[in-house]
């Protein structure tokens, strides 16, 4: 129950979402049940590559129940192409459609789709389609897929070259490096990950064949670019479409996409005139839905004795999949935004090469690209310490761009917004008591123990974005309403799927408006509702959606100042208002509620002249910068000697998102990044065999950090607000998962370098960190 | 995500299910708490044409002491079976192996009959088992039978028990309380990459080993080194036997390499723990 | 002995599961087999040719199978040594195993596809006495 004698914005409250959630009357995708609906099942492809030679669906369709069983050319004309928003020069992109064609190119690839009266039918159907496939020759590692002579992923293309991007900043990166004194190497692996999110994918598509209108409930992030996209597919115009996106149950960037499935679906309510629902099984969501990371890196940094960096080159390959979706090309080229980290470092040259192998598509997830850039840069300061026989806190501070000194320009060619790094690091050392820290890891290793502490200085880039540097506008689009019986209708163009802005909004808006906090509903994610909005991905929601309510709000204010002003006989540069009332004190003791000016605002007989009445404002924010929360986190951990399990005894976290809306949910999303980081160094990694065969496809093999593998986390936060928004508030999904990483790597490989073991590749499972320790080496990938 | 179509038989008596299991031989499959069945008929791995749920069956689920051992109802649960008082003072190895199983929503379904017939690499009782010497009862179309631990596990998945019989009952005899189950978890299943079950009495130290090989096994290397004796150095020379003369699973979660070191250290580990008390 | 293990008939008894085997040309054959361990088996349709045949010492066996369970392909290379009176069958075998089992079942793959080598060869050995 929030306070309601102090303002709402700052108040760790309960979520508005929970109750509903919590008690099972949340509506999702499989709850939805229409009138004569239909279940369609995915043949999918065992092979990672082949021709198929035939499909037989006799059997399939003889089966009682089955309406229809169709392939790729049954419907591909139909459906269009898959496509990639990313703008990237000289992309060698493969014609992806929405079922195989005459060729799969990886496990899980759609082949064919069985559609019946009942799910166990179109699952049985599928049973009954019988493929005669002619194996391929497979690559899925991609420094393979780079060599002269490699099986190519797509023959057509000629190359398993995606793309080439080269980037260099700053200052000249060769002087630089001919200044150095020593030129330090390191690779590092990041390994692949699969998002596996609580609720799988899954999509209704239902068309009224009166209206010609197609609406497609999807278990999906961003319902408006799917209405801007899905167009160019099936065919319906936008404002035919309407896409809703139920209750979501987790995204993590995994269904910021457009996938085959979904303009299949659309296509098949069209053509059977009936709707159609598919919800994928588990496997089908580690085979078929995008997979995170895959960068191998090779580094080299240029250092002076005296620690300073002169300059940093990068070489990645990026394992992008057998095809593209929404961004897949795109999100390495994230990784070079900031791979100077929260450091001034002069000169940058990345090279980047996009890689085709025989796997799943790679995409943006949770952090896209920029977990890559913090992992590596914070591996590279702790790198650079050692070798040099640096202190490593030392080696960050001295490289730490002072607060004054923003807005602050990087080699990278961004424009860091505001930061205190210094603050943040102070912070983190402070709560979680460093001097102890340092006497305790003493202490165990005086006792063998195999302790250490990692800490990571991390800054990142979100709030996207300024639509300049956006592939189809970064604006965000926002409508607040108040009603007649003065309560307040918000609704908002981004698409909340866990992140709780049906909260933070109400509290901004009740604060600002001065209405109870149950006074207000928030709408979210039915283009019906929210005609414009550019969805929920790389924590923009409440800095750029909330930023979008925040100029509604004041235009409301601003409307009713005038019609209170008429009604109060007076001018509006004598109307106040505060908590909900306006005023007027030289003047009158009237005062009026908002109940009043709603009530005269919609019944319309006392109007100035020339006001339109209505009490409803709608506005476009576009920021005009990204936005780099920033922050500090300290690890610590023991290793058994005996069975390589790491342990974590420690972790602390200060992050700086601004000033915090809710505190509540940014300790959740700060403790949910972190137990992403858990996962991340410690145990998951997605796995193909040699041939392509996906062994990671169930949660008996892919493994997801429990309860008990999170330690109790001691958290804190810093407040720098940007500039850039007018809720001075900076983004904070994924920045726990970007700061957490590399710290707790960090943490491992200080515990095991009195062993003088100085790296190991992600995931540092028991058995790698056993092995190192056992041969006294690096554990490379 | 959904089994194929499957006929489903719920018989009231032991009699009534060996029947059917002879009546439909290959097609036909037992359900108990379900645990390692229904995921596999999910998947569609398993596609029995004939389920035959015993969990109507009277009198299968009990723990009661029969002479100088504890018999076990093929039908206990795990849970029942981690929170016996009776088998934490008799028989505490039992309970703290099936405290070990999966988590709280299996223990609370999965069957001790079931997983033992099922007899999976990686779990956990086959471990605890053999370090007992229990005895299992079956029921099949002759009548009742009793097999001993030694014989039951024979090889991956497979187990001594022919497709139309039933366990209805496990015998475990009473032991000190110098007992141990230790074990490394698969982090995705939770199932043992290497579980190791100890057993120290005044007749000698028996030790099983599961999650390591293609099926359980007594540690018979182990238990000859140590000759009886439980000090450090004789436990710490003996783990090195953990693994002699078995051959080694391997997969992407343990190397054969990582799991012979495993089972020798949670083999010297379960001895330390289990003489220490 | 070498002729024996191109017999359609004692070939069928002695592959484990095997429903059927015809032959549809000069060393080629269809087979249906019910393989799998214990209660999870599942059905493949197939076919397998015989290669590289070097009387009296040996030959290659390729295969290829599907089913739901997924699909099985692969080569044994099988090599027959007079020892006396006695002949010693040694064999070794590439197989590729895909789909469903190959995702759910990669922890027992290696160990079932040692358990079901054991079967065919100890099968194989009866039916060759």
């Amino acid at each position: 129950m929030a306070d309601q004698s102090a303002p709402y914005v700052g108040q760790a409250m309960k979520r508005i979402e929970d109750p509903r959630l919590v008690r099972g009357a949340g509506t999702y995708t499989d709850d939805l049940r229409l009138p004569g609906m239909l279940h369609a099942s995915i043949l999918r492809s065992p092979h990672a590559h082949a021709r198929i030679r035939k499909i037989d669906t006799a059997a399939a369709k003889a089966i009682p129940g089955v309406v229809a069983v169709l392939t790729g050319a049954d419907v591909n004309a139909a459906c269009g192409l898959v496509p990639c928003a990313a703008a990237i020069p000289d992309l060698k992109a493969p014609k992806h459609t929405v079922l195989a064609g005459d060729r799969v190119y990886f496990v899980g690839h759609p082949v064919a789709v069985a559609i019946a009266t009942d799910p166990y039918i179109a699952r049985d159907a599928t049973d009954a389609i019988d493929v005669d496939y002619d194996p391929l020759p497979v690559v899925t590692n991609m420094e393979d897929a780079v060599k002269e002579g490699s099986p190519l992923t797509h023959p057509d293309l000629g190359t398993n070259v995606a793309y080439t991007h080269s980037v260099a900043g700053g200052g000249d990166i060769d002087e630089a490096f001919r200044k150095a004194d020593r030129v330090l190497k390191h690779r590092l692996y990041h390994q692949r990950l699969t998002p596996m999110p609580i609720e799988p994918r899954g999509a209704v598509a239902s068309y009224h064949t009166g209206e010609a209108t197609l609406t497609l409930w999807s278990s999906t992030q961003i319902p408006h670019l799917l209405r801007t996209l899905l167009p160019g597919m099936i065919g319906v115009a936008e404002n035919k479409l309407r896409i809703v996106a139920p209750e979501v149950g987790g995204g993590f960037g995994c269904k910021l996409n457009v996938y085959p499935e979904e303009a299949l679906l659309c296509h098949l309510a069209m053509r059977l005139n009936a709707p159609v629902k598919w919800i994928e099984s588990r496997r089908e969501n580690a085979a078929a839905t995008i997979h995170g990371r895959d960068q191998i890196g090779e580094y080299e940094i240029a250092v002076k004795n005296d620690g300073t960096i002169l300059g940093i080159k990068s070489r990645t390959l990026a394992d992008l999949g057998s095809y593209l979706q929404l961004l897949t090309p795109a999100v390495p080229t994230l990784t070079g935004l900031v791979l100077t980290g929260s450091y001034r470092i002069p000169a940058v040259k990345i090279d980047i090469v996009g890689l085709y192998t025989n796997k799943m598509s790679t995409d943006a997830y949770r952090g896209a690209g920029r977990p890559e850039a913090t992992y590596l840069i914070e591996r590279l300061m702790d790198v650079v310490a050692h070798e040099l026989g640096i202190d490593r806190i030392e080696l960050r501070q001295k490289h730490f761009p002072q607060p004054k000194e923003f807005p602050f320009t990087t080699a990278c060619g961004v424009t860091y917004d505001s930061g205190d790094y210094q603050a943040a690091l102070a912070e983190a050392k402070k709560i979680g008591n460093w001097d102890q820290m340092l006497k305790d890891r003493a202490a165990a290793r005086a006792a063998g123990k195999l302790s250490g502490i990692g800490l990571s200085t991390y800054v990142e880039i979100c709030g996207m974005g300024p639509s300049k540097a956006m592939p189809a506008g970064g604006w965000e689009w926002g409508c607040v309403r108040m009603e007649i019986s003065a309560k307040v209708t918000v609704i908002t163009g981004v698409s909340p799927h866990g992140q709780g802005q049906e909260t933070t909004f109400s509290q901004i808006v009740a604060d600002r408006i001065g209405v109870p906090i149950g006074d207000v509903v928030v709408l979210h994610g039915d283009t019906n509702v929210a005609h414009y909005g550019r969805d929920t991905y790389g924590s923009r929601a409440t800095a750029v959606g909330g930023s979008a309510v925040v100029m509604c709000i004041n235009k409301i204010i601003a409307k009713a100042k005038t019609i209170a002003a008429h009604l109060l006989e007076t001018t509006e540069d004598h109307v106040e208002f505060a908590n909900g009332i306006f005023s007027s004190p030289g003047v009158t003791t009237r005062q009026l509620s908002w109940a009043e000016v709603a009530g005269e605002a919609y019944v319309a007989k006392n109007l100035p002249p020339g006001l339109e009445p209505g009490l409803e404002a709608s506005s476009f924010f576009e920021p005009e910068n990204f936005t780099y929360p920033f922050g500090t986190h300290i690890c610590a951990v023991e290793i058994d000697r005996d069975t390589g399990q790491v342990k974590i005894t420690k972790y602390i976290a200060v992050d700086d998102c601004g000033p915090q809306i809710n505190p509540l949910i940014v300790e959740g999303q700060v403790q949910g990044g972190i137990a992403h980081s858990i996962g991340q160094v410690l145990f998951e990694r997605t796995v193909y065999d040699e041939n392509g065969q996906l062994l990671t496809g169930e949660f008996m093999d892919y493994p997801l950090p429990r309860a008990a593998d999170i330690p109790e986390y001691v958290l804190g936060a810093t407040v720098t607000p940007t500039p850039v928004n007018p809720l001075g508030i900076k983004g904070v999904g994924e920045a726990g998962t970007i700061g957490a990483t590399p710290a707790i790597a960090n943490a491992v490989l200080d515990a095991l370098e009195p062993l003088g073991i100085t790296h190991m590749d992600l995931p540092m499972t028991p058995e790698r960190v056993w092995q190192a320790i056992k041969t006294r080496s690096t554990a490379t990938v | 995500m959904y089994p194929a179509s499957f006929d489903y038989k719920r018989p009231a008596t032991i009699d009534e299910a060996v029947a059917l299991l002879t009546q439909f031989g290959d097609d036909a499959k037992v359900l108990a708490g379900g645990h390692s069945l229904i995921p596999a008929m999910k998947l569609r791995l398993a596609r029995p044409r004939v389920v035959v749920d015993i969990g109507r069956i009277a009198n299968l689920n009990y723990i009661r002491e029969a002479g100088s051992s504890i018999a076990i109802g093929a039908m206990t649960t795990h849970q029942e079976i981690a929170s016996s008082k009776q088998l934490q003072d008799k028989c505490p190895l039992l309970p703290e192996t099936a405290s070990h199983i999966g988590d709280m929503q299996v223990r609370n379904m999965g069957t001790i009959g079931g997983s033992l017939a099922h007899n999976d690499p990686a779990a956990d009782y086959p471990a605890a088992i053999l370090a007992l010497d229990a005895e299992i009862d079956v029921a099949g179309p002759k009548g009742r039978r009793t097999i001993r631990a030694g014989d039951f596990f024979v090889d991956l998945l497979t187990t001594a028990i022919a497709p139309n019989e039933l366990i209805v009952e496990v015998r475990v005899p009473a032991t000190p309380k110098t007992v141990a189950y230790v074990k490394t978890e698969q982090k995705a299943s939770g199932f043992a990459l290497a579980g190791v079950a100890v057993v120290i009495s005044p007749a000698g130290v028996r030790v099983g080993i599961t999650g390591v090989a293609a099926k359980a096994y007594r540690a018979t290397g182990v238990e000859q080194a140590l000759k009886g004796k439980t000090t450090a150095e004789a436990i710490a020379q003996a783990a090195a036997r953990a693994t002699d003369g078995v051959e080694l699973l391997n997969d992407i979660h343990a190397s054969a390499e990582y799991r012979a070191h495993l089972a020798q250290v949670n083999t010297k580990r379960a001895l330390e723990r289990a003489a220490s008390r | 002995m070498f002729a024996a293990l191109t017999d359609p008939g004692i070939l069928q008894r002695a592959i484990p599961g095997c429903e059927s085997l015809t032959a549809t040309g000069p060393d080629t054959y269809e087979a249906t087999l019910k393989v799998g361990v214990a209660g999870l088996k599942g059905i493949y349709k197939g076919t397998a040719s015989i290669r590289d045949k070097h009387s009296p010492g040996s030959l290659t066996l390729a295969f290829e199978g599907k089913g739901s369970p997924g699909f099985v392909r692969g080569t044994a290379a099988i090599v027959l040594a007079e020892e006396g009176e006695s002949t010693r069958l040694e064999s070794t075998a590439d197989v590729q195993v895909g789909g469903l089992i190959a995702a759910v079942g990669s922890r027992l793959i290696e160990a079932a596809s040692r358990k079901m080598a054991d079967d065919f060869f100890r099968q194989l050995s009866a039916q060759l006495g």
